[in-house]
């Protein structure tokens, strides 16, 4: 009989050592919102590809805490700020030189070197990385001593604020851990680096389907930078829902989170809990990201730009900023480039007024009838003069991204009001990835480049530049549209060797307005480049608008947990 | 008046649930005539509180929950016919031919409907839904209605098998009537009560498959039914928020209709079947 007790309580103790051992609250910071299902890599070449927090990140910026950049990117002032390097000089219009800081050192006592700055971007001339097209835009990047590394940029190629983004958004690897992995793995891409070796304050400590635990290198190079981080540990729990997520913030069982929390604002006026977003007053979170309706301009009767405009025309920006997007935004404007931030100095809200749109129904139909001269058939839907019906065409997004549901939903609503019809329809996200990709869709949001050291250089890329871009059925990257506009490919060109910010707005505008003439996307909203709302009741001093010592940003530039 | 209505009027569990579901039915379709906004037109805000302006409230894109209840109750009422009756329609037939014939239909027939029931019906239902490229009102319907006819069949071959041996059938067959003309004249005209109770049935369970469908997001496209507004509430974080009117009336409809179509059965049921009839 004892025996079967001792078993019984050997049984126990066996249990109890298996579970997850408990962290000193104290000394952990949790943050919720950047991972979803169980972590099986941490490779962050695959950033964009499935790799576990904290090598990924919602933007091209990545975490600081296991691996670091270059430069981080500072959404707030737009600026590129010193993280490994101390400082980018430009000698001459097609030469970056950078310098490493003093004592910059992997987390297992080798030191950093500008070696492995050069074998990191030397990578991607290798092996299909994301930032392969680095080298499209670069010569050559060589080192002159342990702490210099010169980049030669490609004097037919000019785009030094493209190239300055990678600097913001490559991680650097170490070369004495990454060319044995050349070695022995089959892919490069599939290596999945279980045991990281990065140069930031944190280390990987542990993971499984629950959580991943980062731990706090107590000899990390930077200390006599910045000092070391304060949480000992930092905790990312691996949330079943949006909505768990947001109760375990609410119940201040996450410190830190990037989620989607509508109504925010709840829990401090009516629940009284010391929770916060930057902003304490609408809209809460700053814009940084664009969500874009992609229009084929190759579909009969959407090829037309009229017709296109009286749909932007039919849209309720209010409703969907105040509904679908719960406030955290403004109404959108017809333009490209996002009024506030790095590219505030671009924006010119004058011609916006004259050529761009508004939430304005009558104009819609007054399109409709007297510019195209629109029949109204029987069932409510306008007739082209030539005999082409307003649709049914399809408006898609990825199924459970609520937000974004919710506001194709009043889309929809708003275009058959005016008699143009638009129905949702809210595939898996391969598939509507694929149906993007491949141009095979009749309007689709989707996401385009964000604020960065390149935008919104990018962004009118991304939505008006047809050259290169392969046709319908093939995957294309951006301008999954097809639109294509003789004008622009110089227009962008020039932008992206301008030197003088007149010049840049100059230009920038009159790409905006060929956007506002054609019409070939709809800005719906505006989105935070990453969602930032945090609960004091364990861990205080996080940034916000009272104390902008960092951006409201999980990567980049973003919360250093130094206070 | 026939004994059996007059029987049936006399109970008070047919009288209330038929009340009701008259009540439910004049809801979803005098209230459409008399409102005629759009109810997919917003007319406030995000989960704006019960009003004069939105007397239940609006719901997370700011439509008014009552218009959209009147409206969802319409689609979800159709859901549920078309759904019961293609249901019921499949069951009798594979249920009757199984019982009249016997024999190997018999066999093959009712092996079939086994193998259907023990095949989770929420799995052919997810998997059907997701196969199709859009998904409207009636192609839900039936999605639910040939996936949820299994029992229906298995209960009615039961019926036919008894009935199959009585002397009527004997002298139809006697007489040179052919199979489909005694299963017809014969046979269904003796289960006509039993089979509108089993429509009945299917019609409340298909009601509830529509809505556990939609809340997994799988309801029919660009309309409204009482699944889409739970899925749109729970989608929208309401009960975090504490918007109760976007999830409750919802859910007090489907219960109440659920409740109602099972009285009426349970009342029928104690007429139609004599073992139950109390004296």
């Amino acid at each position: 009989m004892r025996k079967i007790w001792l078993f019984v309580l050997g049984f126990l103790v066996f249990c109890g050592g298996v579970q997850a051992q408990s962290l000193p609250r104290k000394e952990t910071l949790y943050v919720g919102g950047l991972q979803w299902g169980p972590p099986s890599s941490f490779n962050p070449l695959m950033a964009q590809a499935g790799a576990a927090w904290p090598n990924t990140a919602p933007t091209a910026f990545g975490s600081q805490l296991l691996y670091e950049t270059l430069f981080v990117y500072n959404m707030l002032s737009g600026e590129l700020e010193p993280q490994l390097a101390a400082r980018l000089e430009t000698p001459n219009p097609t030469t970056f030189r950078i310098t490493l800081r003093n004592g910059t050192r992997w987390q297992d006592g080798r030191p950093l070197t500008s070696r492995d700055v050069v074998y990191t971007f030397e990578l991607a001339k290798r092996h299909p990385v994301g930032y392969a097209p680095f080298w499209d835009y670069v010569r050559s990047v060589s080192a002159n001593s342990p702490t210099v590394v010169t980049i030669q940029l490609n004097p037919q190629k000019p785009n030094p604020g493209l190239v300055r983004n990678y600097l913001a958004s490559v991680t650097i690897l170490p070369e004495h851990i990454w060319s044995q992995v050349e070695k022995t793995e089959r892919s490069i891409l599939q290596f999945a680096n279980l045991n990281p070796v990065g140069s930031g304050p944190y280390k990987l400590k542990e993971y499984n389907n629950e959580r991943i635990v980062l731990e706090r290198d107590p000899n990390y190079w930077g200390r006599s930078v910045w000092g070391l981080p304060a949480p000992r540990y930092i905790v990312h729990p691996i949330f079943k829902s949006n909505e768990a997520g947001n109760l375990a913030l609410e119940q201040g069982q996450v410190d830190l989170s990037q989620q989607f929390v509508p109504e925010i604002w709840k829990m401090w006026e009516q629940k009284r809990l010391p929770v916060s977003t930057w902003l304490k007053q609408p809209p809460y979170h700053l814009p940084g990201h664009l969500p874009i309706i992609f229009i084929n301009v190759n579909k009969k009767g959407l090829d037309n730009p009229l017709v296109r405009r009286a749909i932007a025309y039919a849209i309720n920006y209010p409703l969907i900023a105040q509904t679908a997007m719960s406030n955290y935004s403004v109404p959108v404007n017809s333009s490209l480039i996002i009024p506030e931030g790095g590219e505030k100095k671009f924006f010119d809200a004058e011609l916006v007024r004259k050529e761009g749109w508004s939430f304005n129904p009558r104009r819609a139909l007054e399109i409709l009838e007297k510019e195209l001269g629109a029949k109204k058939g029987s069932d409510g839907i306008y007739v082209l003069p030539d005999g082409t019906r307003l649709g049914p065409w399809k408006v898609q997004c990825p199924f459970g991204w609520t937000d974004w549901n919710q506001a194709l939903e009043i889309v929809a609503a708003n275009a058959r009001a005016v008699g143009i019809d638009l129905r949702t329809e809210f595939p898996e996200y391969p598939v509507a990835n694929q149906n993007m990709a491949n141009g095979t869709f009749d309007l689709g949001l989707w996401f385009v480049s964000g604020v960065g050291p390149a935008s919104p250089w990018q962004r009118f890329r991304d939505v008006l530049d047809g050259r290169g871009v392969p046709p319908v059925g093939q995957t294309a990257f951006w301008n999954y549209n097809r639109y294509s506009n003789p004008k622009v490919g110089e227009l962008l060109d020039k932008a992206a060797a301008a030197t003088s910010e007149a010049e840049l707005k100059r230009l920038y505008g009159e790409l905006d307005k060929i956007f506002m003439t054609d019409v070939p996307v709809i800005p719906l909203m505006y989105r935070p480049l990453e969602f930032f709302q945090y609960n004091e009741t364990v861990w205080t001093g996080f940034p916000n608008a009272a104390n902008p010592y960092a951006p409201p940003m999980h990567s980049g530039a973003g919360v250093r947990f130094t206070r | 008046m026939n004994p059996l209505l007059a029987q049936l009027l006399s109970k008070g569990r047919f009288r209330l649930s038929v009340g009701i579901l008259l009540l439910v039915v004049a809801f979803a379709v005098l209230g459409p005539m008399l409102d005629t906004r759009n109810p997919l037109f917003a007319v406030g805000g995000r989960y704006d509180p019960p009003s004069a302006n939105a007397i239940l409230g609006t719901d997370v894109i700011g439509n008014d929950v009552f218009l959209q209840l009147m409206h969802g109750l319409g689609t979800s009422l159709k859901i549920g016919l078309i759904a019961g009756l293609v249901a019921t329609a499949i069951g009798v037939l594979i249920g009757t031919l199984a019982g009249f014939l016997g024999g190997v239909v018999d066999e093959i027939l009712m092996g079939l409907t086994n193998v259907v029931i023990t095949i989770p019906t929420i799995v052919i239902l997810i998997l059907l839904s997701v196969a199709l490229e859009s998904r409207t009102l009636v192609s839900l319907a039936l999605i639910i209605g040939v996936t949820s006819w299994p029992w229906t069949a298995r209960a009615i071959r039961a019926q036919t098998a008894s009935l199959r041996v009585r002397e009527h059938v004997d002298v139809a067959r006697l007489s040179g009537a052919g199979t489909f003309s005694i299963i017809l004249w014969e046979i269904l005209p003796y289960m006509f009560s039993y089979i509108f109770m089993a429509f009945v049935l299917q019609l409340a369970s298909a009601i509830l498959s529509e809505a556990a469908l939609s809340l997994l997001g799988l309801g029919p496209d660009n309309t409204i039914s009482l699944g889409k507004m739970l899925q749109f509430a729970i989608q929208g974080e309401a009960i975090r928020t504490g918007a109760y009117w976007a999830f409750l009336p919802p859910t007090l409809l489907l219960t109440v209709i659920s409740f109602a179509l099972l009285l009426l059965q349970s009342s029928l049921d104690e007429v139609f079947n004599p073992r139950l009839r109390r004296a």
